[in-house]
């Protein structure tokens, strides 16, 4: 996939300008920046759950048009609870029958993100932790080659984010091209391939860490430190 | 689809909105039946000694219409929120960015959400039809036909506010929004009734498009085909502008747009419908018709009549005439044309003419005037004009009315117990958790 010149006005305020970055098949992309950076925004506008004032998303050299975006590629949003008052199992169960899993392969996602304790209980009962894993279940039962996923570590602690983790590389593994919105650098720097840094909108660098580090002109740097000299 | 419609009827029959409505249903069409049929017993009671009296005995007018003047509470009032759910909790919550992301068109998700809708009037209308079925156990009379009438007047009506709802929802961004937005329209509906109802010209014409006025005909044993394709196409025209604002994606020029191309079609055909004067008189004691054998001669009348009426729109002898005779004959006979001769006029300007009050009557090339407002001098006349004579009245054609002394005590011990009863277990029971499949609770666990 590649991003084009994305641009992105609430009013007088620029929220993006001029985005413009590839994604290669098969990689885990890190969108890193800090709060207020425009990681979501940038995320909505890729999927197409927000308008564009300029851009376009280019799938294999071709553009994608809004319609047809769903085809290649799914967005999971941070910070929403969705369908509070269905029971766990039915909505996995909802996606599962739209995206036409078998049975076998919904049990093996319940199983990698540990939701067999949660499935009769309401989404709206689950802790933050719970929830997340909910969503990501959603995500890996959807079959878009692309996935886009807004903080996907949220809520978890040091184990359960390295275990998510190690369930995020599996899928990648798999074939499954991921994008990540990440704020935290350090669980960046663990599970991407690549980054994207973003800074009040624009990006500020793109590439490998080795690469970032040469554009830096700080060979031996972190990820933060990078980020750090790049913005 | 399947997967989407399951979605959408579990979302709306797991809020709360639907059951409180429900249940707040149970006493608002119970206490409405109770107090008709006891009104309708002390009737029957004092019809007992006159049958003319009894004659005018009608379940429909003094039974059925009242107890679902509940419902029709229920639709402007309660309903509305139980159709903003089905997009409003998604909106808020952030699920619409999930929703829209599924392999569905846009239409798809609309057309699911509606039938959600659909279902949950239909619940309340069976919990108010239940009415229905002890009023036949008191031994009361139903007419299948006025009573199916009655009853689509209903469904179209509940459709209309939750195609209105919805419409609402897909525009605001908090459910409270759209629920001021749908309330501006219905309860708005009854402005128009009160304030403008009966007012000449373009006001009239605005008081038309009440909400209310969708009903009236079908409370009337009226089956008109105009209204009822009219208001299809209004429920059509709102779920297309709930879709055109479904996706947030959309740039706001582009769905202007859009609901400009919609609403024109929406317009065109509602105005069409308005010209389909078909209307069929479905009430068993004929009240939208003429007796049988004056319905039988006038509808052998092949010529055009031309009516010019010199009264005001506001007189309410005009209303009379147009109830009593121009309506029926517009329903009867094939060509006929009415025509106001003093539009544009006040009634107080146009009372001091002297041929004010005047209506004339031409038919194959002769003409008469009348100032009667009632059909029985006004037919004579016209078969006169026609040269036809005054048909005989058909014998055992009359109307024997249904007068019913009962005692309705028995429905409130329905409405206020065993059907709220019913409601709260088919609650309880659409909140239990679901069968887990053996397979998922065997591999399930911390990874």
């Amino acid at each position: 996939m590649q991003v084009t010149g994305l641009a992105k006005r609430y009013g007088d305020q620029r929220a993006l300008t001029d985005i413009s970055f590839p994604v290669n098949a098969g990689e885990v992309l890190g969108l890193i920046g800090p709060n207020g950076a425009g990681k979501t925004t940038l995320m909505q506008a890729i999927a197409g759950t927000i308008a564009t004032d300029d851009g376009q998303i280019l799938w294999r050299g071709t553009s994608l048009p809004l319609p047809r975006r769903r085809e290649f590629l799914f967005y999971l949003p941070d910070g929403v609870r969705p369908w509070e008052d269905q029971y766990v199992a039915r909505v996995t169960e909802l996606f599962a029958a739209i995206y036409g899993r078998s049975q076998a392969f919904l049990a093996q996602t319940i199983h990698a993100l540990g939701l067999g304790p949660v499935l009769r209980k309401r989404i709206v009962e689950l802790s933050k932790g719970y929830a997340r894993r909910l969503l990501l279940a959603l995500a890996l039962l959807t079959p878009q080659p692309l996935l886009l996923m807004d903080e996907p570590f949220d809520g978890f602690d040091l184990r359960q984010t390295r275990d998510i983790m190690n369930v995020l590389r599996e899928v990648a593994g798999a074939g499954r091209t991921l994008v990540l919105a990440i704020h935290q650098l350090r669980d960046a720097a663990r599970v991407c391939d690549r980054f994207v840094l973003l800074a009040e909108g624009r990006v500020r660098g793109v590439g490998t860490l080795a690469q970032l580090q040469a554009q830096a002109g700080k060979p031996a740097a972190d990820l933060e430190d990078v980020f750090l000299a790049l913005t | 689809m399947r997967p989407l419609l399951d979605k959408e009827l579990r979302e709306v029959a797991s809020g709360r909105a639907l059951w409180t409505m429900l249940l707040i249903l149970c006493p608002l069409a119970g206490y409405s039946f109770f107090q008709a049929v006891s009104l309708y017993g002390e009737a029957s009671a004092a019809a007992g000694d006159s049958p003319v009296l009894g004659s005018g005995l009608s379940p429909l007018d003094g039974v059925l219409v009242p107890t679902f003047g509940g419902l029709y509470l229920a639709a402007t009032l309660l309903f509305p929120f139980v159709a903003i759910r089905t997009l409003g909790r998604e909106k808020e919550s952030g699920a619409l960015a999930l929703l829209v992301q599924l392999p569905y068109r846009v239409p798809a998700f609309i057309v699911a959400k509606m039938t959600a809708i659909f279902a949950a009037w239909l619940a309340a209308i069976l919990c108010a039809a239940s009415a229905l079925v002890v009023w036949s156990a008191m031994g009361g009379h139903l007419y299948l036909p006025e009573t199916l009438d009655l009853l689509i007047g209903h469904v179209l009506y509940g459709l209309l506010v939750g195609a209105i709802a919805l419409f609402s929802a897909s525009i605001s961004d908090s459910a409270a929004t759209a629920a001021i937005i749908t309330l501006a329209f219905t309860i708005g509906s009854w402005v128009l009734d009160f304030a403008l109802a009966g007012q000449p010209g373009m006001l009239g014409w605005i008081s038309q498009l009440s909400l209310t006025q969708t009903l009236r005909p079908f409370e009337q044993g009226l089956l008109s085909v105009g209204l009822l394709l009219g208001t299809v196409a209004a429920i059509c025209g709102f779920a297309a502008l709930a879709a055109v604002w479904l996706h947030p994606g959309v740039r706001v020029g582009t769905k202007i747009a859009r609901s400009a191309a919609c609403l024109t079609i929406a317009a065109a055909v509602v105005g069409l419908c308005t010209q389909l004067g078909r209307s069929v008189d479905v009430s068993e004691d004929r009240r939208n018709s003429f007796p049988a054998a004056d319905q039988k001669a006038l509808a052998e009348l092949h010529e055009p009549l031309m009516i010019v009426v010199r009264f005001v729109p506001e007189d309410p002898r005009y209303a009379d005439l147009r109830r009593n005779v121009l309506a029926k004959l517009e329903r009867v006979m094939p060509r006929v044309t009415i025509q106001l001769a003093t539009s544009g006029q006040s009634m107080l300007g146009s009372a001091s003419e002297e041929a004010y009050g005047e209506v004339e009557y031409s038919y194959g090339g002769h003409s008469d005037k009348s100032r009667s407002t009632s059909h029985r001098e006004i037919l004579p006349l016209i078969y006169a004009l026609a040269g036809r004579p005054i048909p005989q009245p058909i014998a055992g054609e009359d109307y024997p009315g249904y007068p019913l002394l009962a005692n309705a005590s028995p429905a409130l011990a329905w409405f206020l117990g065993g059907l709220p009863l019913l409601i709260v277990i088919a609650w309880w029971r659409s909140r239990r958790p679901p069968q887990i499949p053996s397979q998922l609770v065997k591999n399930g666990g911390p990874p």
